[in-house]
């Protein structure tokens, strides 16, 4: 069974409009259970949108989105996937423990098992520590790994990621893509993730699809076949190699 | 501790200009060019403070109760009144936010009348509404005049909740309110998790205004209904004797100011064990 598998998918908004927009126009995409997927492509090329239709937070045009086998929105409902955006959006008047367990509490797990499955999250992100602190009292890299605490709580399936650390600092962002690596790894879950930083896209992802704008669509897709994601990688000749690739395949 | 010793210091100063104002301004007040730009400074115009505290102790008729024990009666009258209006107002302004924020045509068609209904002047809706209210009843319980006056404190204070809500309930970043769908939460699970708390920051600064519109609401309103028995109608009777006894009438101005403290106090103590999360902020630890 796939984790995505999206076919036709065409998005238009403000159609018949005057400011009509097509923001993605005929894309497949299939992605594998366990597999780590980058959508990679300019502003406007619809890779968010995409994020989204898989998402269910906005519906397709035309085509269909089956996630964990199921339409998008029957997935949804039955939180098969957890989601994480370029903010980290926590709430600031819940600890950090009480931001993981709430998508436990929408699905109504009891109080002990949410206490144990947020201390699990918090310790596999590395913030066991930071269970009764509030969110403001933490820097942006441990706030991101919150939220990636608080969308892996309920074991989805699928994690999504818009440009999760788009906002953080150079070091602090190659620490947690290697602290995402293993995260996955450790979990099983398979992951789409949308970045415009082609490093980051090659280093972290078994498949990296190139998307192009106007209209939104894929243009390339390349195979990324690293035998280690580790430091020594990211001097290695095939990742320069990789990372050559994906920049022709978006200038094209 | 620090906000105790800033409200009496406050005090101490407004005494201090009082006196003061007292001690250095012309009795008969300052004149420009024939008009009186400060007052006077006279006895009749300004009693000394002390007067006013020794005319709480001295009966208020003949015979009668000492002053303060009116005044604090009347101010515990107005102050159930001004409860009553405030409680009234607090949940209309929250079901009118509510509405709005779930309902974008609600939104559109109810504010501009929000506003537009506090532009009113009081003073003319207040024998308006005693005019409804009279041929109202609950059962066998008949419509009390302090009832009409708790309607006009409502009247008061449910819009700056009803706008100030509104405006916290529509706070939430677009992600927020995405991730709430990401976990499939509806309208009212989202509310309750998402939007209310995000409102508090805004809920709180709006039910000290509603706290004081309530008690500006139930004085004018006990004034102009002609109610019996509030701190309202007693500044009205007392200022009737102003030329003979001008500190009675400043036992029972005092007595309003007091009020409207005690109702903000009151409101400041709700917001304490809501905005822990506020506090704690401060203690920042990495």
């Amino acid at each position: 069974m796939t984790a995505v598998s999206i076919a036709g998918v065409s998005k238009v908004f403000n159609a018949g409009r005057a400011d009509e927009v097509t923001a993605l126009s005929d894309v497949d995409l299939t992605v594998d259970n366990g597999q780590f997927v980058s959508l990679i492509g300019p502003s406007g090329c619809g890779k968010s949108t995409l994020l989204r239709l898989i998402a269910d937070l906005t519906e397709p045009t035309a085509g269909t989105v089956t996630v964990a086998g199921k339409p998008a929105a029957k997935a949804r409902h039955d939180q098969e996937y957890g989601i994480a955006f370029q903010q980290a959006g926590l709430f600031e008047w819940r600890t950090v423990r009480r931001n993981v367990e709430l998508p436990l509490e929408l699905r109504k797990v009891s109080r002990a098992e949410r206490r144990t499955r947020a201390e699990e999250m918090l310790a596999l992100v590395g913030l066991s520590d930071f269970g009764g602190h509030y969110p403001a009292q933490l820097s942006g890299g441990m706030q991101q790994r919150v939220a990636i605490a608080r969308a892996l709580a309920v074991h989805p399936p699928l994690l999504l990621m818009d440009e999760p650390f788009g906002a953080l600092d150079e070091m602090t962002r190659e620490r947690l893509q290697a602290e995402l690596l293993q995260i996955c790894a450790k979990t099983g879950t398979s992951t789409v993730f949308v970045t415009h930083s082609i490093s980051e896209a090659v280093f972290l992802s078994d498949k990296v699809v190139v998307m192009s704008a106007r209209p939104g669509r894929i243009t390339a897709t390349i195979d990324i076949a690293l035998p280690t994601r580790d430091e020594a990688a990211r001097q290695s000749p095939e990742y320069f190699a990789l990372v050559t690739d994906v920049r022709k395949a978006l200038r094209a | 501790m620090r906000r105790v010793l800033g409200v009496l210091g406050g005090v101490v100063l407004l005494m201090l200009l009082w006196e003061g104002y007292k001690a250095v301004g012309d009795p008969e007040g300052t004149k420009l060019f024939g008009t009186r730009v400060l007052p006077r400074a006279d006895d009749q115009s300004m009693p000394h403070l002390l007067d006013v505290v020794r005319r709480l102790s001295r009966p208020e008729l003949t015979g009668g109760r000492p002053v303060w024990h009116v005044v604090f009666d009347a101010c515990l009258f107005t102050l159930g009144v001004t409860a009553v209006g405030f409680a009234a107002g607090t949940l209309i302004g929250f079901i009118l936010a509510a509405l709005m924020q779930r309902f974008r045509v609600v939104e559109r068609g109810l504010l501009p009348y929000v506003v537009l209904s506090q532009t009113v002047p009081l003073v003319a809706l207040a024998p308006l509404i005693a005019g409804w209210s009279g041929a109202l009843s609950f059962g066998p319980y008949p419509w009390e005049p302090w009832m009409t006056v708790a309607v006009i404190a409502a009247y008061l204070a449910f819009f700056p909740v009803a706008v100030g809500l509104l405006r916290g309930l529509q706070s939430p970043t677009a992600s927020g309110v995405e991730l709430m769908r990401s976990y499939a939460a509806g309208w009212w699970r989202t509310f309750l998790k998402l939007r209310l708390p995000a409102a508090l920051p805004y809920l709180f600064p709006a039910l000290r205004l509603a706290g004081a519109a309530a008690v500006v609401g139930a004085v004018v309103g006990e004034i102009s209904t002609g109610t019996r028995g509030g701190i309202g109608r007693l500044v009205i009777e007392y200022s009737r004797e102003a030329t003979s006894d001008p500190a009675k009438v400043y036992t029972a101005m005092a007595g309003a100011a007091l009020l409207g403290l005690v109702v903000a106090a009151f409101v400041g103590l709700l917001e304490l064990p809501l905005m822990r999360h506020r506090r704690r902020v401060e203690v920042n630890v990495i």
